[in-house]
């Protein structure tokens, strides 16, 4: 099959040779880029060093990860893309950010050398998500925003939920017994 | 107007969309493919089902079937493929098809009614009178539709 060729705009097609991660959730595969990964966790050695966030104020992310002095909120990939259930079994660090992704699986790492833009036709959310999409073996896969899994409003959010519940342990351990 | 150009309006891809037997200008249809490979990925935009790549391009695929039929079609023999245009952009988009596609030559007329914005004219074939849609407005109308039933309002 052909490789695709530019779409309405070229200019905006990225010619840079990029190493990707490829990750599967659920039934889907997707891609993120090598560089925006900081590590790979498996989640059975994790149990100790995550916290359930008591009341969760979104759906996605029930728990933060203490790592490298750096408190992480846990996404879960597969309620943030609205796939069916699955059994995460990794955790995707993200660099430079307080954003770790669980997944189901690493299927290998590859490189790509095209980047074509979201299709106009795409209008809602995913336009946040994806930075465009890649074709790799004969799928087009999208490439993740590793940006695309927070808003900030949503990590505002969060930060005030995780704040209120650090007061709530801390006036609960002041409490005399 | 050249004749060229005449004998492009006056011809016409008569298609069948979930049981509805429809006709589109030629002259906006692109091709008409063999069902390739549907890549679908998770997202929002409930009217695209995902895409196909034609010709080295990454085309979106639209479902139109439950504006025209009320249901999603189960099947399918064809893509058309033509070119939206979405503001000042424009991009290729293919629909699912199913039954057999024709090539017909007549005039269209003005539409019957008050009927929905997609539907752009009327073309009589043989004893059948067919209503000729606007690809563009075709698909519109299905975003619309969508982010209405998204929204729990009834579309206008």
């Amino acid at each position: 099959m052909n490789t695709p060729r530019g779409q309405e705009a070229p200019s905006r097609r990225r010619r840079r040779t990029e190493t990707v991660v490829l990750f599967g959730v659920a039934n889907q595969e997707f891609a993120i880029s090598a560089d925006s990964v900081q590590e790979i966790r498996s989640t059975d050695g994790l149990a100790g060093a995550a916290n359930e966030i008591e009341q969760p104020v979104l759906p996605k992310v029930r728990h933060i990860i203490e790592h490298g002095h750096r408190a992480y909120y846990v996404v879960n990939a597969g309620v943030h893309f609205e796939l069916p259930v699955s059994r995460p079994a990794l955790l995707l660090m993200l660099r430079d950010s307080h954003v770790a992704v669980l997944i189901d699986r690493i299927e290998r790492m590859t490189q790509i050398s095209s980047l074509y833009p979201l299709p106009l036709a795409f209008r809602g959310e995913e336009r946040r998500w994806y930075r465009g999409l890649a074709y790799v073996e004969d799928a087009v896969i999208p490439l993740v925003h590793s940006g695309g899994f927070l808003t900030p409003e949503e990590c505002e959010l969060l930060d005030q939920a995780a704040k209120a519940q650090a007061e709530q342990q801390a006036a609960e351990g002041a409490v005399p017994a | 107007m050249t004749a060229a150009n005449n004998t492009a309006q006056n011809s016409f891809i008569v298609v069948q969309i979930g049981g509805r037997k429809l006709a589109l200008r030629a002259d906006v249809v692109t091709e008409l493919s063999a069902p390739v490979r549907l890549h679908a990925f998770p997202h929002t935009s409930r009217a695209v089902l995902g895409v196909i790549i034609r010709r080295g391009r990454i085309i979106p695929v639209y479902d139109v079937a439950p504006l025209l039929a009320g249901r999603s079609l189960l099947t399918q023999r064809f893509y058309l493929v033509a070119r939206r245009h979405i503001g000042q952009a424009s991009e290729f988009g293919a629909l699912p098809v199913s039954g057999e596609c024709e090539l017909v030559s007549g005039e269209m007329q003005p539409p019957a009614g008050d009927g929905p914005a997609y539907i752009c004219g009327t073309l009589a074939v043989g004893e059948q009178s067919l209503d000729v849609v606007d690809f563009d407005a075709l698909v519109t109308s299905q975003e619309s539709a969508d982010d209405a039933a998204g929204s729990g309002e009834v579309p206008s």
